[in-house]
This record gives structure tokens, sequence and C-alpha cells, in this order.
């Protein structure tokens, strides 16, 4: 039989009855596009993470002290007998292949101002906090490059502190009291955002050696090292560690690489998204039931039929496939509706719901499409066979 | 027509087509056995977890140094502030009438060596009373006794950090070195049965004043208070906010949240995962729904005759509706039956390959995927019911 | 008790207008018998249709014991149809997967009668018609003169006033045609008006009253007896 042929009779075979073939195709356009709009969630969340924290860069290493533990926080950040020191992040910075080396110690404390007071977020830090962090800022400068022991009182606001604390009124130049001490105001940052739940707008920034006596402690929370692109994360980790390790005399610090956190991030989402997909494929299978269910009652129906083709020559190949074509047909033409149906839900919901993140991905899609096929394979060949295997005579006596 | 004879024909026209009922079936059972799995999953994930929590105690609050200003903004957990908290501050909560018990804590961490075997451990720096707070068990020997204040150089190990210096060696009475300071440990831990509870054995737990000393800081991580009773909580949370405020010159620098409010809030977000989940292994009945509609328009039209003679025998149009109607719902109550057994068969199949985690049959589940199953069986049916009904009765009797 | 005046029937196939009854007007007292006949296609089963309230006319009136069926709605209509008529057919229309008995008690299950009546009332009809040992039978299972039979029971169960058969020996051999005909000329003597369709001359010319049509018109309409 020719190509066309074949095809040809499939689809009239299909659109013999179109209501039918209508509902059987809806029950696959349905799992089809629960399927490929539950996965753009999915992948929309994952890049939405993944952005979230690649908005730091993505060539970061961060030292804390401690080692690892069960808990992922090690206690050792909150205190220790083996300090991380701003000289250790000194040291590292002379490390090949590290363009910066950023010191970190975060707290909370009330940020007077006149008369305004707000409890927020308290960073010591160094001067190359911009450049490591990827912030801007927005009006006077960053920390200038004091030598620790005697850093100049100095602080930047974040953009949410900024406006709670002077409204629209200017700021540089204004005194701060934070902690029994008093502050100068020399910038503002631009507005970064939430991240995870830290709200860096929501902060102020001051020199690290500042924030330490402040704060009554010896050791830094975290390093954080920018290293050059053409350097990979593991040799910078395995200098650093090594340098630290002289430094100390012993592993009592934890390297987290960005490159790292985002893999397994990345992995443990990927198994989210696709944990998700399968859920809606629930639906999918059902679906393949009823093409099942569609494809057993037309057998049934078409006997005569498949006893007239067999008189009249057809092999029982030809029934077989013939059956499967009509199978195959109707999934895929479910799978196309359902694609349609799902990428419209999701750029419809993009639109009612713009905080939702949703990101619909081809590689998904066409998965899901090549899973619609597959369904439509695996409940054709049943009713398939069975047409195959009907006696021509048995066939044709059933009027 | 009788109900009960309405139903015994719908029924029977049911079983007269065994091979499409069956895969009718089937698709509604798919659906409902992954509804009731799911939602049960999710239930017992859910238990699972509240029951963690209440092994870590009851009744519990939590005082951190620090406060966030934006409401319903994140506790500051990593809080270091200039003013800290200290020994002073958690000892004025005694007298708080609502606190049964509380203590100070201290974390950090420090190398532990025994002979030549040296690691870093989390060093815990509590009262005694924590352990009574936290539900820990003594497996051997004894707590300090009761003068957390001053210096003591003993230690209570937990059941991990043991094993790991001593092996299998009896280590009572051992001096180990913890930083820079030699101590005795006075008692070892009982593993606990929990995860979640079980954090604990890989620490050292010391006196207070020890922890201090060691760490070298005046400030204390937070303090643990266990109220009274759970209808306390709340008093004593406002009471130890207003004691500490006393005692900062009046101000609010610290944080309070209540087991509760951490529990509630794990609450939600599985009851809303458990709820997403459902949701989207109902779309699967919708299908199955689908599937009954068009199974059931394949019906009227090879029952054709059938309808033709039900409306010569002077059934009216509302009787046939009723009947396929009934045959609908027949099939979707019985798919749900099954898959109801389905269900709850590969639950108990789960529980028996995961003993160590609680798994059970949330009753809800059922009630839903059997309310679904039924409404979509009942909907879907409408429009083949309206077309057998709509048959003239003329046509339906002629030999096509 | 039933008067047809100027019953129109028309079909659309396609664009084209099939005139299945012309200007049929008749009228049938209580207690005939009357043979429709005519050729394949003269309107025959369209007028038992009509008669049988199972399909309404495009025009004409009819009435049945002088009440205006043709304007009742739906309801009404299978209310008559099942109190006052009894249908029996040429392929029986027996339900496949339902015993004898069952086929027979479907009436009285529709009408909502007891089943303890019901029993009773269907053993007294199966036992009348000579099939007692065939009532947990299937319809599979039976002969055709049989399953005839069994339709016949089922169209007398409700006690109607009329019986209208369409054919009802055309499926049958000459043995169990006769039978099927003494069977319905029985219910006649009993006083139940019997119209039937039928194309053979020998059970037509048993009649009291042949209607002969062609052409979806009434030809001849003759009483003899
Ligand atoms: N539902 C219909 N749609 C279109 N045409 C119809 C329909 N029913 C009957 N007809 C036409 O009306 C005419 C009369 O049909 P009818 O069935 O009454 O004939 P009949 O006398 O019973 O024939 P037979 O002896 O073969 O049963 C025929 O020409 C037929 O084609
Ligand atoms: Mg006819």
């Amino acid at each position: 039989m020719r190509l066309n042929d074949f095809f040809l009779i499939t689809f009239l075979s299909v659109r013999e009855q179109p209501l039918r073939s209508f509902l059987t195709a809806l029950g696959i356009a349905v799992g089809i596009s629960a399927v490929v709009l539950l996965t753009s969630l999915g992948e929309g969340l994952h890049r939405f993470v993944l952005s979230e924290f690649t908005q730091f860069g993505t060539n970061l290493i961060a030292i804390n002290p401690g080692k690892k533990s069960t808990l992922g926080v090690s206690g050792a950040v909150i205190s220790n007998v083996r300090p991380l020191s701003i000289d250790d992040a000194d040291a590292l910075s002379m490390l090949p292949g590290v363009i910066k080396s950023q010191p970190v110690i975060q707290g909370n404390a009330a940020v007077e101002a006149g008369k305004r007071q707000r409890r927020t977020t308290v960073f010591g830090v160094g001067s190359d906090t911009p450049e490591v962090w990827q912030l801007s800022v927005a009006a006077g400068h960053f920390l200038p490059n004091d030598p620790p022991r005697n850093a100049r009182p100095y602080a930047v606001l974040g953009s949410r502190l900024r406006k709670e604390l002077f409204k629209q009124e200017p700021f540089l130049g204004k005194r701060l009291r934070i902690g029994g001490e008093v502050y100068r105001v020399i910038g503002g940052m631009e507005s970064k955002g939430q991240m995870l739940g830290f709200d860096l707008d929501d902060a102020v920034y001051l020199p690290i050696a500042k924030a330490m006596s402040m704060f009554n402690r010896e050791s830094l929370m975290e390093i954080d090292l920018l290293y050059d692109k053409d350097h990979s994360a593991e040799s910078i980790t395995i200098a650093a560690s090594k340098m630290l390790k002289k430094r100390h005399g012993s592993e009592d610090f934890t390297i987290t690489t960005q490159e790292q956190m985002l893999e397994t991030l990345g992995s443990v989402l990927n198994i989210l998204t696709i944990a998700v997909g399968a859920l809606g494929g629930i639906s999918l299978v059902v679906g393949g039931v009823g093409i099942f269910t569609i494809m057993t009652i037309a057998v049934n129906e078409r006997r005569a039929e498949i006893g007239l083709l067999c008189a009249l020559g057809a092999s029982r190949q030809l029934v077989r496939l013939l059956f499967l074509g009509e199978a195959i047909t109707l999934s895929l033409l479910g799978g196309l509706a359902g694609l349609i149906l799902g990428v419209g839900c999701a750029l419809g919901l993009a639109l009612l719901v713009p905080a939702l993140p949703i990101h619909t991905s081809w590689g998904f899609v066409a998965a899901a499409e090549l899973i619609a096929v597959l369904v439509g394979l695996g409940a054709g060949v049943l009713p398939a066979n069975n047409a195959a295997s009907l006696p021509p005579v048995e066939a044709l006596r059933a009027e | 027509m009788r109900i009960s004879d309405m139903f015994t024909f719908s029924v029977f026209a049911a079983i007269g087509n065994r091979g499409r009922t069956a895969l009718m079936l089937l698709a509604v059972s798919i659906g409902v056995a992954s509804v009731v799995l799911l939602v049960s999953l999710g239930e017992s994930a859910r238990q699972y977890v509240s029951n963690q929590f209440s092994s870590l105690g009851s009744n519990l609050l939590i005082v951190l140094p620090g406060r966030s200003e934006t409401v319903g903004g994140p506790p500051p957990l990593l809080g270091i502030t200039p003013r800290d908290l200290t020994i002073d501050d958690a000892e004025t909560l005694a007298r708080i009438a609502v606190v049964r018990r509380f203590s100070p804590l201290v974390v950090g961490a420090a190398p532990v060596s025994h002979r030549q075997k040296e690691r870093e451990v989390t060093i815990l720096g509590a009262s005694r009373d924590i352990f009574a707070i936290r539900r820990m068990e003594i497996g051997q020997g004894v707590i300090w006794p009761a003068n957390d204040n001053r210096f003591q150089a003993v230690c209570v190990l937990g059941s991990k950090v043991k094993s790991e210096l001593f092996g299998n060696d009896n280590a009572l009475g051992q001096k180990i070195r913890i930083g820079d300071y030699r101590f005795q440990v006075i008692g070892v831990m009982r593993p606990k049965a929990s995860s979640l509870g079980d954090d604990l054995a890989d620490m050292a737990i010391i006196p207070i004043a020890s922890a201090q000393a060691l760490f070298d800081t005046s400030s204390l991580f937070r303090i643990v208070v266990e109220a009274e009773s759970e209808a306390e909580i709340a008093k004593a949370k406002e009471a130890i906010i207003r004691t500490i405020r006393a005692r900062h010159d009046g101000e609010d620098d610290i944080t309070v949240i209540t087991q509760d409010a951490i529990l509630a809030t794990f609450d939600k977000i599985f009851k809303a995962m458990t709820l997403t989940v459902a949701g989207i292994a109902t779309i699967s009945l919708i299908v199955a729904g689908i599937i009954i509609m068009n199974v059931m328009l394949v019906a009227v039209s090879s029952r054709r005759a059938e309808i033709g003679l039900l409306k010569a025998l002077g059934a009216p149009k509302r009787q046939i509706v009723y009947l396929f109607l009934t045959e609908a719902g027949a099939i979707s109550m019985a798919g749900a039956l099954c898959g109801l057994g389905l269900g709850g068969s590969i639950l108990r199949l789960l529980a028996w390959f995961l003993p160590q985690f609680p798994i059970f049959f949330a009753p809800w589940s059922s009630i839903v995927a059997f309310t679904v199953a039924l409404s979509t069986g009942l909907l879907f049916g409408i429009l083949p019911a309206q077309k057998a009904a709509d048959l003239g009765a003329a046509y339906a009797l002629s030999r096509r | 008790m039933i008067e047809l005046l100027n019953i129109e029937r028309v079909f659309l196939v396609g664009d084209e207008e099939v005139h299945a009854l012309r200007q049929i007007s008749f009228d049938v007292a209580t207690g005939e018998y009357v043979a429709i006949m005519g050729s394949s296609g003269s309107g025959k089963s369209t007028l038992l249709n009509i008669l049988g309230l199972l399909d309404r006319p495009d025009s004409g009136v009819y009435q049945l014991d002088s009440q205006r069926v043709s304007e009742l709605d739906e309801d009404h209509l299978a209310e008559v149809r099942r109190h006052q008529i009894g249908f029996v057919f040429q392929f029986f229309h027996l339900i496949p997967r339902l015993t004898a008995f069952e086929n027979v008690e479907l009436p009285l299950t529709l009408a909502g009668v007891a089943p303890s009546l019901r029993k009773q009332k269907v053993t007294d009809a199966l036992a009348a018609f000579g099939l007692r040992d065939r009532a947990r039978h299937r319809p599979a299972q039976l002969s055709g003169g049989q399953r005839q039979r069994v339709a016949i029971a089922r169209a007398t169960i409700m006690e109607p006033k009329i019986i209208l058969a369409d054919e009802p020996t055309g499926n049958l051999d000459s043995s169990s045609g006769s039978e099927v005909i003494n069977i319905l000329e029985e219910l006649n003597r009993l006083g139940i008006t019997v119209i039937m369709v039928t194309h053979d001359h020998a059970i037509g010319a048993r009649a009291s009253r042949i209607i002969r049509m062609a052409d979806g018109r009434i030809e001849s309409d003759s009483r003899h007896r």
C-alpha cells in the first residue's frame, strides 16, 4: 500500500466519527497540557531561583568558619575558637586568579538618624562589595579602602533603609548612630531586591573592622572570593584551602563554590520539575486508557470492514498497521492540541499573575509529545493485534 | 420507575458490556488512586513533621537577639547585635510565672580531642534544664549539678560524638580536650528515634558558663523557654518581651518566636502542597470523565434500538436521561471504589517498604476522590444521556 | 377510537422531499382487526409509527379516543403509549442482556409497579403464551417464534387497548408465523384492537379489514366478514 493512501485511510477513519475522535484526543490533550503547564511552572521556578543566585555573579567562592556539618550551617559561624580573620581575607586576595577578597560579618542593630530609627541588617564588609556582590552605588561612594585597624566611621545605606530614614531628603553627609557609635553616610545603593529572604535593600554597610568591634566578634562569618573567569573553581578552591590550612594549622573552614551550589540546586529543581511533570503524566496515562477503550470499540464495530479488507487481500500486518496508525493519529492530534492548550494556559497565567515565574521548556514539551505518541502506540497495540488476528470468515459474518 | 429498578437496569446495562465498563473503571480508578495516594502521602508527611517537632519538646519559645522591622519578615536567625542577650537577661525570665523552665544557649564549634583522635564538634553551652526541655535522655552517666553559672569542666557527649571519639570504650570519667580546656565526660546521651530531634547526637553539651569561657564571649546565641502550658504560650511571649525591654532601657531589640508559629508555618506549607498535588491528580479524573462521556456516546448509538424500545414502551424522556446518568454515576462510583482499593493497597505496600516513615491513609482523601469521581461521572454523563433522550423513537427503532 | 384526517408525513433527505404519507384519512373502531398491506416503501411503517405515537405527522389531525393526540406533549404521549398501546416488531426488539422474564417485565418496571405484583403478572403472562419454562432464558437462547411470543407478552402486559404489529411474521417461518397470528387473533377476540402490517396475502386475508397503500396513499380500504 502506498504511504499516502495509508495516511488517507487512517485520516478518514478518524474523521468518520468526529465527536468520538475529538473526545479521545481531548483526553490526551488535557494530559499533555497539564504536563506542559506544570513543567513550565517548574522550569520557571528553576530559572527564577538560579537568577536569584547568579545575581551575585557565578565566579564566587564562599569560605565559612567551621567544618561543614549535617545541619548545613556550622555552629562555628556563630562562635569558634579558631577565628577566620581579616588577615586571612587579605592573604587570600594575593592568590593568583583571585580578583577580590571580601570579608563579611552580618548582624542586627538599630540605626538612628535624627529622630527616626529602624532596626535593620548590618553588613560589615570590605571596600570591594559592589564588585563582588554586583551591587551598584546610586549616590555618593561605597566604603573606602581604609586599613582595617583605623577605618573611618563611614556608612552606606541600602535603598529601603535610606527611604525609611530619610524619605526624599538629602542623606549624603548625614550622621547615623549605630550601636553607640556615630557614622557618616557617604553613599546609597541601588535597589537589589530580596534574595531568598535576605533583603539587601533593608541594610546598612559598615567597614568590617568597625562592625566586628561593634558586635564584639573575633571571627568573620564569611569570606567571598571573586576569581578570574580564566581560572577554574576547583583550582581556586584548592589554592585557598591550602593557604588557609597553612595559616590555621588545620582544616577548620568550609569552602562552597557558587558553581557547586548552582549545580546542586539545579539538579534538585530539575527533579522537582520532572516530578511535577510526572504528576501531570497520570492524566496522560488515563488518556491512554481512553485511546485503548475507543480502539477496542472501533475494532469491534468494524469487524465487517476488517473481514472485507482481508477478503480483498490485505495482510494481517496491514490491518494491524491501519489500527495502530489510527491510535497514533489520535494521540498525536491530542498531543498537538494539548501543546497549544498548555502553552496558551502558561502564557495566560503569566499575563494574569506576572509575579509567577513561568518558562516553557521545549525539551520538556518535546518529551511530552514523544510520550503522547508512545501512549498512543501502547494503547493501540492490543486492539490492533486483535483486529489483525480476527478470522476473516468470522469478521465478515458479523453483519 | 422505582429508583431501585432504575439502578438495577443501569447496572446491568453497564455489566452487559464488560470490556468497556472495565476500561472506564480502570480510568476512574487510576485517577482516584492517585488522588488518594498523593493526599495520604502529603498528610503523612505533615503528620511526620509535626511529630518530629513535638519530639523537640512542647510549648517552646525561642528568644533571639535582634529584631526585623518588616512585619512578617524573616527573624534574624544568625542575629548578632551590639547589645547582646546575656545570662543576666536569661535569669530574669525565671521570675515569670508562666515560664516553667528555660535554658540560655551558646553555640559554637571547637576541636575536640581524645588521645590521638581529634574532630571538630559543635559545642552547645546550656543549662541543665535543656535536657528536660528538649526531651533528651541520658544513656549513661549523669547531667552536671545545678550550678550553671560557674565554670565546670564537665560535658555530656552526643551519641555520635562519643562513638567517634571512644568507639565502644567507656567514655564516662575520661578527660577530653575542647579548644584550650580539658573537660571530663560525665554523661552520654541516648540516641533519639526521630531524625529531626537527633541533631544533638553530633554535639557536645557543656554548662553555659563553661561555653562562654571557651568562646570568650559574654553573649548568648538564644534562650529556649518552655511555657507552663499551651494556653500560656502567648502570655509567656508577652511577658518575656516586657521583661527584656525593661532591662534593655525600654528598647525592643529581641525577637521571640514560638514553636507553634513555626509548626503552623510548616503545616500551612504542607497543606498547600498536598492540596496542589491533589489538584493535579484531579485532572486525571477529568480525563476519566471525558472517557466516560465518549464511551457513553458510543453506547447511545449502539443501544439505539433499546432506546427506541424504551420509548415505544412509554418511557418519558426524563426517564431515559435518568437511566443513562445512573449508569455513568454507577460506573464512576465503582471506579472510585476500585481506585480506593488500589490506592490503599499501594499505601500499605509503601508502608511495608518504608517502616521508618509512618504512612497512613487520609480519610478525607477518599471523600474528595469519591465526590470528584461521582460528579465528573454525572457531569460528563449529561451529554450522552440527553442525546439518548432526544433520539427519535421511530428512527431509533428502524434498522439503520 | 382512531380517527385520522389528512395526515401528511414528509422526510427531508438532503434537499429532496420524500412524501412518505399523503392525505391519509380513515377511522378504526374499537375491536377491529386491520391489516395494512402494500409494496415496500409505500409508507406502512411510517403510518404505524404515527398511529403508535412514535412519530408526529407534519400536518393533519389524529384523534385517539376523541383526544387530539397530535397536540399532546412528549411526556403525555409517553404516558398514552405506556398504558394504551402495545407494539410488536418484525425484529422483536428484545433487550439481549435481559431474560425473557425481565423483557416482559420491562413495561411494568417502567410504570413503577411494585415488584411482587410484577412477578405475579409476568409469570401469568409467560404461562399464557406457553413460555413458562423459558423465563430464565435470554433472547439469544430462544427460537424466533418464542422470541416473538415474548415480545407479544411484553406488548400485552399493560393490558393495552390497541396492538400495533409491524410485519410480526416477517422474520419467522410459516408455522411460527401462523402461531403468532393465532395469538393476535385471540387477543382481538378478547376485544383488543389489532392493526398489523404484513406482506403476506394469506395472513392479510384473515383480517376483517384490509387497507392497501401505494406511494404514501390509501389505495383501497375493504372490509369483509
Ligand atoms: N427517517 C426517514 N428518513 C427519510 N426517509 C424515510 C424515513 N423513514 C421512511 N422514509 C421513507 O419513507 C418512505 C416510506 O417508508 P416506510 O418505512 O414507511 O415504508 P414501508 O411501507 O414500511 O416499507 P417496507 O415494506 O419495506 O417496510 C420510504 O420511501 C422511505 O425511504
Ligand atoms: Mg416497514
